[in-house]
């Protein structure tokens, strides 16, 4: 006999014997549910916490996994909960648009839920997350508050091929520009690496550095280089405000170009309390993580009453000014602490 | 009356020039159907050039090669397949990742529906295996079987191109006796078969038992023909040594002083378990003859702490030389010119000056830096003694001919003052002018004192420029002969592992 | 014998060529880029991925490559945060360090090829892996930062110094950093018999050996010094962004480096490359990211511009070699 068919004929044969008593064990353990973030990021931690207190509450168990390199690394994750047979998944899917083939085949084997970013004409059963285009809107009144009297403004995102990212910078131009409020079905984006506006307020770009720290520095430094009308940087993701704070202050234009932006990184608190960034808006992540866990537990108790109607559970935002700040860190701090 | 049937193979004229060499001046053989044909000479003289050429490796400078009386061109080694020539290489040429029938068909293989048909190599191999006496399966890994019957292998592959001349460049140079003994069936039976065979060979008793005819190169001429019932081992020395060398010898007597080296029961990594014992003394050249493999080679590498020893004691000056480094043998006096110049001896792509330079500078440095006047010193100085014509120091070596380069080899030495010269093949592949310089400096160093220990397989420079000669057979030390007893023959008889007479 | 260094000497004016190119092109469409702030930014991050290069260049010039460059980098620069913030250890103990750690790395990574014999690529891909595991496992894959208690620190990161004569501009600190250790990697590498053992032994390791040269020696330390400055640049990076995502900092900085590194001049196989000529081929490739920025270029476009740039600068090269070595051969042969 040939050695390959041989050894074919070894593994076949193995197979079969381990994968019979798998469903049984699987069946006597606990629930398991599962927590899947697009990324590491401090975000995510303040969302374990809730992942955290409602694990307590509702006595189920969820693993939190955040995979560090990218789309590939979240792909593999999802598959092996899938291989080891988990009852619900919540996922912030990285580019949504191309993971739908993949959600729906978890959905296939078990509850999917999205958070965070949503992935449209998937069959997940529900998301839970904020309405990233009114967050996006809510930050272009936070700038109009900075800039009264207008100005020129850059925009600072990791990556623009994720849906939370498009709908946050879509939200910033229509607020700024006073366009009416869009459907989030029907969405039409303006393209990026064009000037967009230009009257009162006008976006000159959209620059992406793929998180790595050093571009998003950079970035803010050559946009300060070749823009001095400019006034104004928002950072769609939690680490892009303190890095445009960074160059900034370095670039001795603290107060001259303001600056607002997302989440609640420290650096970014600590530039509200001390009047260098002019607000930023938070998603909560802890009720991302709480109610997705409240979700998932019901779903695995056969119980669907407690999925929205539109499918679209949505968290509501704060915006964190210089007078909220400070209360506003105490209380996440709180959080977090009880995350870890 | 009819003419003759034209010779299956015939070579007319053949030239080949490489840069600073004439590998083959004017050189003609014919070749029978059926006809074992031994090609004997020493390394050097133009063997391998001259199969290359046959086997559409190298093209001639000029010269006619006819089959079957029609002037054929041999542009590649694809053309002289087709017309019906193989070549075995001295070393195998097999995939030993794969399995036999896939390298007989390497290249070519059957295929079916766009695949590769497993089930015709595998009936045709067997048939090809069969002929060549090989019981092994097609599908048996190459890496599983002998030297020998790897060899085997490559017959089976020529003779699946349906080979008519087998060219077989020194095939036993690995093989055990019993080996040794089937080739030599295999090749009668091909014989029988009509095949012609051109067999390179160094071992004369070889040669007496297979060749119909035997002709003889030197310095890539003929030198001459014998039938098979002329051959025999006296008159094919005198072929392959050939003219009086005297003349072309700057040798003078010298009168040897202490001794320098005094190596005791030194086992090489090559012959473990041969024992070496010999002593070089000042202002003395020692000649380190035997046929390739015989282990010279490694015992100047483990004298230079290149290769580790497996025993044995090394005394350099009083100095004794256990577990050491190239710098330690270096430290003690010794120096190493290696055979293979552009490989081991040069870094091509530097220039000259800084080749010459290498070793010197860290005698020359100051707390490390470069003493860049030391450098030209030396390099300067290396180039004048040993005319070496370049056009600068900065030149790199690469663009110089070989004997210019084998002169960089020896100079980078001259700077450090060695007591002990080691030469491997100091001579090879280059002009005969460059060689003369070579020997010239060989014997002004001698002159001033130094010891040289040489390696050589071209016969007439051992008997030419050694006052001693060492020769070894399989890692042994089979005789040390003096001047006075000093002849070709006795140097092939001891060489070829048989005892002094 | 000193214009034996004049074929590296040809290349690095080449690459100084394409650089002034590039600048110009980018000045002429906006001037901007000659402002202060943009050439004093410009620097700053010459000055960083120059540390790198110099290190990878080291280990180029030997015929090896080291991959584990933007992990060290990440494990440096996290082990860095931990020490002060987590562990509050002082500046000089943590300094210190983290400098013996990357040491370490290196000596490790050097014993690694020269004893075991194991190929360097396979080496350092592991290096590549493990240290950011690492980097990972003692950070609990957070995110550091060192706040604003560390100011002082930075300085050597993000400081500026004015400089007589230059009117009133600033050379940011990195630049007097990398400038330093380019001048002893420089004097090093071309001055002293340890350079010169380096570039033979890139050339034929071989032929260096039967010179006597202990070329595994020579090789571990370059290794050494290679993670050595990749280290330093870790600390230099962290101070600078004045947070560390251990899972990202440093990630593809070995690349960024050996791009460089062949950009200026640096065969891989081993042999060929100038200090100089790698500084500069750094400068030409953040130029190139400040130029994309600058000039309104889309940003998806970058990664197309800069392979495209490399590639036509080897190429380049190559073809001059090839012209330069057939007027060589056709000179030797009349002479001959």
């Amino acid at each position: 006999m040939h050695p390959w068919v041989r050894l074919t004929a070894t593994a076949v044969a193995l197979l079969c014997f381990t994968a019979t008593p798998l469903p049984t064990l699987a069946a006597a353990a606990k629930k398991r549910i599962a927590y899947v973030t697009n990324g590491v990021d401090p975000f995510w931690d303040t969302a374990a916490a809730g992942v955290h207190a409602a694990e307590k509450e509702f006595g189920i168990k969820c693993d939190i996994l955040m995979p560090p390199k990218g789309i590939g690394d979240q792909k593999r994750m999802i598959e092996n909960l899938l291989a080891q047979g988990v009852d619900g998944i919540a996922i912030s899917p990285i580019d949504a648009k191309n993971q739908i083939g993949l959600i729906n085949e978890a959905s296939r084997q078990a509850n999917v839920i999205t958070h965070d970013s949503d992935a449209p004409g998937s069959k997940r059963l529900c998301f839970v997350g904020m309405n990233n285009y009114r967050a996006g809107r809510a930050a272009g009144v936070l700038v109009k508050e900075a800039l009264p009297d207008g100005g020129q403004l850059m925009i600072f995102v990791g990556r623009l091929e994720q849906l939370n990212a498009q709908q946050r910078r879509q939200g910033v131009i229509d607020e700024l520009l006073d366009r009416p409020e869009q459907d989030l079905e029907k969405m039409k984006f303006d393209p990026p690496g064009k000037v967009v506006g230009g009257g009162k307020y006008g976006i000159l770009d959209t620059r992406t550095d793929n998180f790595d720290y050093a571009r998003a520095k950079a970035n803010a430094e050559d946009a300060m280089a070749a823009h001095p009308e400019l006034t104004g940087m928002v950072g769609l993701f939690a680490y892009n405000t303190p890095k445009c704070l960074e160059a900034v202050r370095e670039a001795g234009k603290l107060g001259k170009i303001k600056l607002v932006g997302f989440d609640e990184q420290d650096a970014t608190l600590q530039g509200i309390i001390e009047g260098h960034i002019q607000g930023t808006i938070s998603q909560q992540p802890y009720y991302y993580g709480y109610h997705s866990v409240r979700i998932l537990n019901a779903l695995s108790n056969g119980d669907k009453s407690v999925l929205p109607k539109n499918g679209f559970y949505e968290v509501p935002i704060v915006q964190v000014r210089k007078q909220n700040a400070e209360a506003f860190r105490t209380e996440l701090k709180k959080l977090q602490a009880a995350g870890k | 009356m009819t003419p003759a049937p034209p010779p299956l193979l015939e070579v007319r004229g053949l030239c080949k020039s490489f840069p600073g060499v004439r590998a083959l001046r004017n050189v003609h053989l014919s070749l029978a159907q059926g006809e074992v044909l031994a090609v004997v000479g020493e390394n050097g003289a133009g063997k391998s050039t001259l199969m290359k050429i046959l086997a559409g490796i190298e093209q001639p400078d000029q010269g006619e090669i006819l089959i079957g009386g029609k002037p054929v061109r041999l542009g590649s080694v694809r053309e002289a397949a087709h017309q019906g020539i193989a070549l075995i290489h001295q070393e195998l040429n097999l995939s030993d990742n794969l399995d036999i029938g896939a390298n007989i068909f390497l290249g070519r293989e059957p295929t079916r529906f766009g695949c590769i048909d497993h089930g015709r190599i595998c009936r045709s191999s067997e048939a090809l295996l069969d002929e060549v006496g090989l019981r092994q399966s097609p599908s048996t890994l190459v890496s599983r079987l002998s030297i020998g019957q790897q060899q085997l292998v490559e017959l089976a592959k020529a003779l699946s191109w349906e080979a008519r001349v087998l060219i077989m460049d020194e095939p036993t140079s690995s093989l055990s006796q019993g080996e040794t003994e089937q080739l030599y069936r295999v090749i009668a039976r091909l014989r029988d078969r009509g095949v012609s065979i051109i067999y390179i060979s160094h071992r004369l008793a070889e040669v007496r038992e297979l060749a119909d005819r035997v002709i003889v190169l030197r310095d890539g001429a003929n030198a001459g023909e014998l039938a098979r019932a002329e051959v025999s081992h006296d008159a094919l020395v005198r072929l392959m040594v050939g003219r009086d060398p005297s003349d072309f010898y700057p040798r003078t007597t010298h009168t040897p002083g202490k001794t320098l080296l005094e190596v005791t029961d030194l086992r090489t990594t090559a012959h473990p378990r041969a024992r070496v014992s010999f002593t070089v003394r000042e202002r003395e050249i020692v000649g380190l003859a035997g046929l390739v493999g015989a282990g010279r080679t490694e015992v100047l590498r483990t004298l230079f702490g290149m290769d580790r020893s497996l025993g044995g004691t090394i005394r350099m000056g009083g100095i004794h030389l256990h577990r050491h480094t190239p710098g330690d043998a270096i430290d003690a006096g010794l120096a190493l010119a290696p055979e293979d110049r552009k490989q081991l001896g040069l870094i091509l792509e530097m220039a000259v000056g800084q080749n010459l330079s290498l070793v010197s500078l860290a005698r020359d440095q100051r707390l490390g830096f470069l003493n860049r006047a030391a450098e030209t010193r030396v390099a300067t100085e290396a180039v004048g003694q040993l005319r070496v014509k370049t056009p600068s120091l900065d030149q790199p070596v690469f663009f110089l001919s070989g004997g210019n380069q084998q002169k960089l080899v020896l100079g980078k030495w001259l700077a450090m003052k060695p007591r002990l010269l080691l030469l491997d093949e100091p001579t090879r592949g280059i002009d005969v002018g460059a060689k003369q310089e070579i020997y010239r400096l060989m014997e002004q160093l001698a002159d001033a004192g130094m010891g040289v220990l040489f390696v050589s397989s071209e016969m007439e420079e051992i008997l030419g420029m050694s006052d001693r000669v060492l020769v070894m057979h399989e890692g042994r030390i089979t005789g040390e002969l003096d001047r006075s007893d000093l002849s070709g023959e006795a140097i092939l008889h001891l060489a070829t592992g048989n005892a002094a007479q | 014998m000193q214009r034996s260094d004049i074929g590296p000497m040809k290349k690095t004016l080449g690459i100084l060529a394409l650089l002034f190119v590039v600048c110009a092109f980018t000045a002429i469409y906006n001037p901007k880029f000659l402002s202060a702030y943009n050439v004093l930014n410009t620097l700053r991050w010459t000055s960083l991925f120059g540390i790198v290069g110099i290190g990878v260049s080291l280990v180029i010039i030997t015929g090896g490559i080291d991959l584990s460059i933007g992990s060290v980098i990440g494990l440096v620069g996290s082990t860095l945060a931990v020490l002060l913030t987590q562990k509050h250890w002082g500046v000089p103990a943590a300094l210190c360090a983290v400098l013996a750690l990357s040491a370490a790395i290196g000596l490790f990574h050097g014993l690694l090829i020269t004893r075991l014999g194991l190929q360097p690529f396979v080496v350092t891909l592991c290096g590549l892996l493990l240290y950011r595991g690492i980097a990972r496992y003692v950070t609990d894959d957070q995110s550091l930062g060192f706040g604003s208690d560390y100011e002082g620190l930075r300085v050597l990161a993000i400081g500026k110094v004015a400089v007589p004569l230059s009117g009133g501009f600033q050379f940011p600190v990195p630049f007097f950093i990398t400038g330093a250790i380019a001048i002893l990697a420089g004097l090093f590498l071309h001055q002293t018999i340890y350079g010169r053992y380096l570039l033979a032994l890139g050339r034929n390791e071989l032929a260096a050996k039967y010179s006597g040269i202990d070329t595994a020696k020579m090789k571990l330390l370059a290794y050494l010094a290679c993670s050595l400055l990749a280290g330093i640049a870790g600390i230099l990076f962290a101070l600078d962004l004045n947070s560390i995502q251990p899972s990202g900092l440093g990630e593809f900085y070995e690349l960024y480096a050996i791009a460089a590194a062949v950009l200026g001049g640096c065969s891989l196989r081993g042999g060929e490359g100038s200090i100089l000529g790698v500084l500069i081929g750094t400068a030409l490739l953040r130029v190139l990211y400040n130029a994309i920025n600058i000039l309104n270029i889309p940003t998806h476009l970058e990664f197309a511009i800069i392979g495209a740039v490399i590639l036509s600068g080897v190429v380049a090269d190559e073809a001059v070699k090839r012209f330069s070595a057939r007027r060589r051969a056709v000179r030797a042969a009349a002479q001959a």
